[in-house]
């Protein structure tokens, strides 16, 4: 009778001590933004680097802590905020849309695709100076330049998607004798749903870019014309509070997307 | 040419005088290859009928054009030329090759999918899903997404997904060709347990010569591309089958050579 195999306690704990140090190494992990910050104090405070340039953390904490007592920041996080969403909205809706029509669609895609193919590459700053000339300099202008922006983003994603679709998907629809809205709705747009996350997120990214510039060149609120106006009046701890907020309001609006990914794309791998 | 009759029998026995299901005549499948320059002849003259209830395998080398004869039946794609007669009141179902589940719905959506686009009452959906979730074994996944499944257990879905809006006539692309032998063995009996059940009019693709005298009634044999039917074999075994039993049969072994020399000597074009 041979009695079961079993690991000693010596070899339990080797086992073991792989994990334990991949956790501790985790641990640490989420401390070493915070050694960079440290590092630039510590700089700053001994004057190692240019104070004007790079005034120290915790001074342009205290900025940020007045300029949230004011509420004054708020104003322009608000202004940003909503030129962003009010953009992507009128972006996202009609290059979802365009996206799944071309990519069903290929009489539609050959007549219209190569339209897109050329106004793609066109940057959207450069084209700014002629959306100001036509929406003036007030919020509409805004919304425009990122709309333009968001939609190619979107069209291009969710028709990747689509033509990524698998024929068998498309099969299963007729031959359960779905209509062409049907396997629109049913069939190419949850399959796309993982690239339009994709493009969301993007999107997202690229939103905040091009509002910072947009709103440096011409508007009177906002995170950027804060940012710009800090820098033209030399108010260095103020412009490095707009380009954190900006920052962190671009992270915050990944997670957002992540989360709803999460919740509207349960299938796909995260 | 579709024609739909209205009078539907359920007779698992088949008697010879059966009625037609299904008439193939003359059909030609090609496909032509605008880069290349070149015509593909998938099917050249196939002809053949099943009958009302009858199961029937097609097999033949891969790339014959069985896939193609399938997939004209099921509506999917056009006859260059011949003609096809469906004496059924619905478009036949499809069973898929591939894992052919959708993979942002659950099992039990996936199942409901045909009954959804047909727009059935939510209640009769659940009433007739949790009937074919219990006949394939699936009603513990209920709930389950595709990508937590095996191989074995998506192509359940499918059958299940292909019975519940309860077409006459069941078409079959390899649904178990991607399996392992164990698990398609488990999954063949079980089928033959529910189109007992059932009496369904099946056409059944596989490149298995075993796979196909245990299940068919009759045996189609196709010759290489251009595919044509080059033999109509009777598989005598009674039912109810049992797929282990089968094989200490020797008229199943006798059978397997019969194809094998068929498939063997299909001239090459």
């Amino acid at each position: 009778m041979s009695k079961p195999y079993t690991l000693s306690p010596e070899q339990i704990a080797r086992l073991k001590s792989h994990s334990r140090r991949e956790k501790l190494h985790r641990t640490i992990s989420y401390f070493s933004p915070l050694l960079l910050l440290l590092l630039w104090e510590i700089c700053s405070q001994t004057g190692l680097i240019d104070r004007r340039f790079f005034p120290a953390p915790s001074s342009i904490a205290g900025t940020a802590w007045q300029m949230t007592a004011s509420l004054e920041i708020f104003d322009h996080i608000w202004a940003t905020l909503r030129r962003v969403a009010v953009g992507y909205v009128l972006g996202a809706v009609p290059g979802i849309l365009l996206g799944l029509i071309l990519g069903l669609s290929a009489p539609i895609r050959r007549v219209l695709g190569p339209i897109f193919s050329a106004l793609y590459p066109v940057p959207k700053i450069a084209i700014l100076p002629l959306i100001l000339l036509i929406f003036g300099v007030g919020d509409a202008s805004k919304y425009v330049v990122i709309a333009i922006g968001v939609f190619f983003l979107m069209f291009y994603n969710t028709l990747g998607g689509v033509m990524q679709i698998p024929q068998i998907y498309l099969d299963v629809a007729r031959n359960a004798g779905g209509s062409r809205f049907q396997t629109f709705r049913y069939i190419a747009l949850p399959s796309a749903m993982p690239n339009i996350f994709t493009g969301l997120k993007l999107a997202a990214g690229s939103s905040y870019i091009i509002i910072a510039a947009a709103e440096f060149l011409g508007a009177r609120s906002g995170v950027g014309f804060m940012i710009w106006a800090s820098w033209q009046t030399f108010a260095v701890s103020r412009m490095f509070v707009g380009i954190v907020v900006i920052s962190a309001m671009g992270y915050f609006t990944i997670l957002l997307l992540e989360a709803l990914e999460r919740k509207f794309v349960p299938w796909a791998k995260h | 040419m579709i024609v739909h009759s209205d009078e539907i029998s359920r007779d698992v026995s088949v008697p010879a005088e059966a009625a037609p299901a299904i008439e193939v005549r003359d059909l030609v499948k090609a496909f032509y290859d605008v880069s290349g320059d070149r015509i593909t002849l998938a099917a050249a003259n196939v002809n053949f009928t099943v009958k009302r209830g009858e199961f029937v395998c097609i097999v033949g080398p891969s790339g014959c054009g069985k896939t193609t004869v399938l997939r004209i039946l099921a509506g999917l794609e056009q006859p260059f030329s011949g003609e096809f007669r469906l004496h059924t009141s619905a478009q036949p179902a499809m069973v898929f090759q591939e894992a052919s589940v959708l993979p942002w719905l659950t099992v039990a959506q996936n199942v409901a999918f045909p009954l959804k686009l047909k727009g059935v009452a939510a209640k009769e959906q659940r009433a007739r899903v949790a009937e074919l979730l219990e006949l394939t074994g699936l009603t513990d996944f209920a709930d389950a997404r595709p990508h937590q499944l095996s191989g074995g257990m998506k192509q359940r879905v499918s059958v299940a997904r292909a019975l519940v809006d309860d077409r006459d006539i069941l078409l079959m692309d390899e649904p178990f060709g991607a399996l392992d032998e164990q698990t398609r063995l488990v999954l063949q009996q079980e089928l033959l347990r529910i189109w007992e059940r059932t009496g369904k009019t099946v056409v059944f693709i596989t490149h298995s010569v075993d796979e196909a005298l245990t299940l068919a009634d009759r045996v189609l044999v196709m010759s290489p591309r251009p595919g044509t039917i080059v033999a109509d074999l009777p598989v005598p075994f009674e039912r109810p089958r049992d797929v282990v039993e089968m094989r200490r049969d020797k008229r199943f072994w006798d059978l397997t050579y019969e194809v094998w020399r068929l498939l063997a000597v299909s001239p090459e074009h």
